[in-house]
């Protein structure tokens, strides 16, 4: 990709020894407050400084999903406005997205997770979502694949249907992003390690790089995986964050037989037939923190058999490839989006688990919102990292998969 | 992401039979003037570290037993205490 051929966001410039924010780590969230700075609010004399490549992390290795189904009120409304926001950056960045707005279906396996789900649906329609409930007989209209009969471990009681969801191309989130905020004026540094943060008197100064020294007064910390590892190692800043593994995996391709998102949290599984016919699929963490990447046969049996109860038709089809990337879990499955706390500069966007996907677009036009005002936006006061020192963690814990080392 | 754990009674066994109990963090901070800060630290707060650190684990399909031990984050591996200290 650094070869011969040139970058879609262009040549690389040099690293200036100036710059008004810098943000580390060039996945989606880095580049989209990028974006948004310069398109917004005019800062453009911004860096992104990325380690290895564009879009190496999370954005590259999620399974591409959207969706405004959160649990909590102050969730959903980031959420939406993400989805809102698809369309809108489809024509401002001049890119196909890729949008394939086909609809999510979470599947419920009992009474209690359809009474669950009532709740759900109603916060939904609180903030203008569309969701409704279904049941068993909707889904197997909806989905024929889908199995619906009562012999099978965990017998499909019936679903949440979110229909404004669906499916993005998420490298083309990325390419579109970093040539949208090259194209304002933003600096994109790849192959560019931060080895320090300078501060003095609780404020920001500089950026340590090995292409050099950066003098700035903000720095925004959106590492993803990488990123309380970051805070510790560099600010002293503990972060109440777990980094799991995550895994997913694709089918060979296959004729069109899935039009919806399908998910379960019982079966801890989810698919969906991604523009090529491959049945995307996930997603299994082990639940000891670890930054390996590295996937397991385990998971490999443990998917192929919930797939082969739920979609039965797929048994026999062959796993084509499986990949694995890092979840910053968070203790209330919500993220922390942050700044000039405790110290006057730093921002951070981080803790956003395997669900930061879904989220880039409003996240960074909100975080950069903050860092080019200094005032925090309403809509991200919630996710404060104080919250949990005040016992305000957030009910995202009662959505319909659970996973973290701390449960 | 294959993983060994050495129990204390059971020996070496599957890492799926463990449950992860979060990093070390030394004992449990004394109740008297105990700040919400202070007890979120000890709750939720983590190094994150990329590299070697002293973790609870316990034998949760096993004997049951709570023990520490030193694993490589970055590649899994059980390590041994004078490694890790070094």
């Amino acid at each position: 990709m650094l070869g011969k051929y040139k970058p879609l966001w262009g040549e690389t410039p040099s690293l200036k020894s100036n710059y008004d924010a810098v943000i580390i780590g060039g996945g989606l969230h880095g580049l989209a407050a990028a974006y948004f700075l310069a398109q917004q609010h005019g800062m453009r004399n911004v860096a992104v400084i990325e380690k290895r490549y564009l879009g190496f992390g999370g954005s590259g290795r999620n399974t591409a999903i959207v969706r405004a189904n959160q649990r909590t009120q102050e969730n959903v409304p980031l959420y939406k406005e993400a989805l809102d926001l698809w369309p809108v950056l489809t024509k401002e960045l001049d890119y196909n997205l890729m949008f394939f707005n086909c609809g999510n279906l979470n599947l419920m396996h009992s009474e209690a997770a359809m009474n669950a789900a009532r709740m759900n649906v109603a916060t939904a329609q609180f903030h203008g979502v569309e969701s409704h409930l279904i049941d068993a007989k909707q889904c197997k209209e909806m989905v024929p694949a889908l199995n619906i009969s009562e012999d099978i471990t965990y017998p499909i009681f019936g679903a949440m249907y979110h229909p404004p969801g669906g499916i993005l191309r998420h490298d083309a989130i990325v390419w579109g992003l970093a040539k949208g905020a090259a194209k304002h004026g933003v600096d994109i540094h790849q192959q560019t390690e931060v080895t320090g943060i300078g501060v003095e008197n609780h404020k920001i100064v500089s950026v340590e790089t090995d292409k050099g020294h950066i003098k700035t007064p903000r720095v925004l910390n959106a590492a993803g995986g990488y990123s309380a590892a970051l805070a510790y190692a560099m600010l002293g800043l503990k972060l109440p964050i777990s980094v799991l593994t995550i895994q997913a995996m694709v089918t060979q391709p296959l004729k069109p037989i899935l039009n919806h998102v399908v998910s379960s949290g019982t079966y801890h599984a989810y698919a969906n037939q991604t523009l090529k016919g491959e049945i995307a699929t996930g997603a299994h963490m082990d639940a000891w923190p670890n930054y390996t990447t590295q996937t397991t046969a385990y998971y490999i049996k443990h998917q192929a058999e919930a797939l082969a109860e739920m979609l039965p038709c797929l048994r026999g089809v062959k796993f084509m490839r499986h990949w694995a990337g890092l979840a910053d879990m968070t203790p209330d499955m919500a993220p922390i989006m942050d700044g000039n706390d405790p110290i006057e500069g730093y921002f951070m966007d981080c803790g956003w688990g395997y669900f930061g996907f879904k989220s880039c677009a409003a996240a960074g036009k909100y975080m950069a919102q903050f860092m080019a005002s200094g005032n925090c936006p309403d809509i991200l006061k919630p996710f404060s990292l104080r919250r949990f020192e005040q016992h305000r963690l957030m009910g995202e814990t009662a959505a319909l998969v659970n996973y973290t080392p701390d449960n | 992401m294959a993983l060994t754990l050495t129990c204390p009674v059971c020996g070496k066994r599957n890492g799926y039979e463990f449950r992860y109990g979060g990093e070390d963090k030394g004992p449990r901070p004394a109740e008297a003037e105990l700040t919400p800060q202070t007890w979120c630290e000890y709750v939720h707060l983590n190094n994150c570290t990329a590299g070697i650190q002293k973790e609870w684990w316990c034998h949760r399909d096993g004997c049951g037993v709570w023990f520490t031990t030193y694993r490589d984050t970055t590649c899994n591996l059980e390590v041994e205490k004078s490694e890790a200290q070094s």
